[in-house]
């Protein structure tokens, strides 16, 4: 619940990214402060304003990172973002400590008509990892995806991608069952996303009955299992293309290709999915 | 976006006597900062909402999006007006550039929510650029593909 606040959830749209305009700006005017007290050490408090400006600018990252923090560790441990997010966490907290250093030296000299080198220097190293962090933060949203249509899910999105194999015994173009134990504990709207020697599905429940279909959105290719459900609809978090997940037909558009589907099927009291064993040789 | 919220806070806070003329200073300094980002801003804005097609939602709130934009600046512009003749030596802000700067920011907040709903809701920009790359990550894990 507190998860689903810190996520933005009830706005339908995430924290952070909202929070982070403060400790950008705020640290960036700080910063041209500096410039112009440099310019014209004659205006009076510009260092002083400059300092205020950087207390507020630290204050508003940490409280922007509290939501970053649980934005982080809903990513998908093998999610291609997850690293990108990794970085972009790494140089924040960096930022965050060469300001609290400069704010620090800065303290003891609030009156000085224009700044000194030290806490210039911090302030410029600080702009250029802030630039290149701010500009991985963008990265995760418009390339990776991240947050983007999470609010209209209901449940939890998988953590991590299953890996499972045919096995030796299948022969190149036969279909073969392959259990995937954690499907029976799926509930009503979860999803498992699962790989089957490259082949990459999700295995969704819907009204009690378990459907596999292909991860991907036919579109902009968008993560299917990070979905949410309608009726018997997948629908992808990014441009809200559905499909029926029994026929793996496009319901609406933006895309207009059909999904692969893949039958969820019961043997010897194991749930398993049927694959064509070696689809990916031919790619 | 920051710059203008930032000037409220430092005219509230010059109100409650605090800072004295560097507050009053400062928010005149963010209210230029944020005049000029707004204007770098704009054209890039103009640029995405123009490749959003008429028919969708999200052309919609970006029509929204872009106008009261507009109007913030606008605000904001008659705001630092206002401040020009005083901002070197008053100790608070006066009632009407306060009023102006509360105002600019309550707008400019619906409107940055708006466009973030066109990203986090509608996939605005969203795999523009990293479509190729998806791709090629939903062929090897053997997904359907549109054609190229």
């Amino acid at each position: 619940m507190l998860k689903d606040l810190l996520e933005g959830k009830p706005l339908r749209h995430p924290i952070h990214p909202m929070l982070v305009h403060f400790p950008i700006g705020f640290l960036v005017l700080s910063f041209l402060l500096d410039l112009v007290s440099l310019a014209f050490p004659e205006v009076p408090n510009l260092v002083r304003g400059s300092c205020y400006a950087m207390l507020l600018g630290i204050i508003t990252a940490l409280l922007a990172a509290v939501p970053g923090f649980v934005d982080y560790s809903d990513i998908r441990r093998d999610h291609p973002g997850k690293t990108t997010a990794t970085r972009h966490m790494t140089l924040n907290l960096m930022v965050v400590a060469i300001y609290g250093i400069n704010l620090w030296i800065r303290s003891s000299v609030l009156s000085d008509p224009k700044i000194s080198l030290l806490p210039l220097l911090l302030s410029i190293i600080g702009i250029g990892l802030l630039s290149v962090s701010g500009y991985l933060g963008g990265r995760l949203v418009y390339d990776q995806g991240i947050a983007v249509g999470r609010h209209k899910r209901r449940t939890a999105t998988p953590q991590d991608t299953l890996h499972l194999s045919t096995g030796y015994l299948a022969s190149g173009g036969e279909i073969t069952f392959v259990p995937v134990p954690d499907a029976e504990q799926l509930g009503n709207g979860e999803t498992l996303r699962v790989e089957i020697d490259k082949l990459v599905m999700t295995i969704a429940r819907i009204d009690n009955q378990l459907y596999g279909f292909q991860e991907f959105c036919t579109h902009r290719f968008g993560p299917l299992s990070e979905g949410s459900f309608h009726g018997f609809n997948v629908q992808c978090p990014w441009h809200n293309s559905c499909f029926d997940v029994r026929t793996g037909k496009v319901t609406k558009g933006p895309a207009k290709v059909d999904l692969k589907t893949f039958k969820v099927e019961m043997r010897d009291g194991k749930v398993g999915v049927l694959v064509r064993k070696g689809h990916d040789q031919k790619t | 976006m920051a710059m203008w919220p930032g000037a409220l806070i430092f005219d509230l806070l010059s109100q409650c006597q605090i800072g004295g003329n560097a507050l009053v200073r400062l928010s005149f300094y963010a209210i230029i900062f944020g005049l000029a980002a707004a204007l770098l801003a704009a054209p890039t804005g103009l640029v995405d909402w123009s490749g959003i097609k008429k028919g969708k939602p999200a052309w919609k709130i970006g029509l929204y999006h872009m106008s009261l934009n507009l109007i913030v600046t606008l605000l904001f512009a008659v705001n630092l007006g206002l401040r020009w003749q005083t901002f070197g030596d008053a100790s608070e802000v006066a009632r009407i550039p306060l009023l102006l700067s509360a105002v600019g920011t309550l707008i400019l907040i619906s409107s940055a929510y708006l466009g973030g709903r066109m990203v986090y809701e509608y996939g605005i920009s969203v795999a523009r650029m990293s479509k190729k790359k998806w791709r090629k990550l939903a062929a090897a894990g053997g997904a359907n593909l549109p054609p190229e």
